[in-house]
């Protein structure tokens, strides 16, 4: 058996580790994107900063 | 991918919650400061007109006023 099959303590492979990785940094890309357009409408609207 | 084996070591059913959650707890704390500590979110959360406009209504006690014949012209 190869070292890329070696199931971890927590169950994943070191590729099923990397997939979960990529999922979850996408996710956290998409929530910024929204978050960001939502804090430039703030910025118009409000006088955050000014 | 950097950081990208660190769920061969941390249960990610432990690890994904504690993230989310971490990021869930900080942004409500800094949006419950803003609204109670600025005026402007509290009046955008009432309907009211933003910063930029608020600071330019009139209110229509001094229009009246302004608009109501002088005693001296009468």
């Amino acid at each position: 058996m190869s070292d890329k099959d070696r199931v971890w303590p927590t169950g994943l492979t070191e590729a099923e580790s990397e997939e979960l990785h990529r999922n979850l940094i996408q996710g956290t890309q998409f929530f910024g994107l929204i978050a960001a357009f939502a804090h430039l409408l703030a910025y118009i609207y409000s006088p955050w900063l000014g | 991918m950097i950081y990208g084996k660190m769920w061969c070591v941390v249960r990610p059913s432990l690890g994904v919650p504690l993230i989310i959650g971490a990021v869930a707890v900080g942004s409500f704390a800094v949006h419950l400061a803003l609204l109670t500590h600025t005026d402007w979110v509290p009046r955008f959360l009432n309907g009211g007109p933003p910063a930029a406009k608020a600071a330019m209504v009139v209110p229509a006690a001094d229009v009246a006023a302004a608009q109501a014949p002088k005693a001296d012209k009468l």
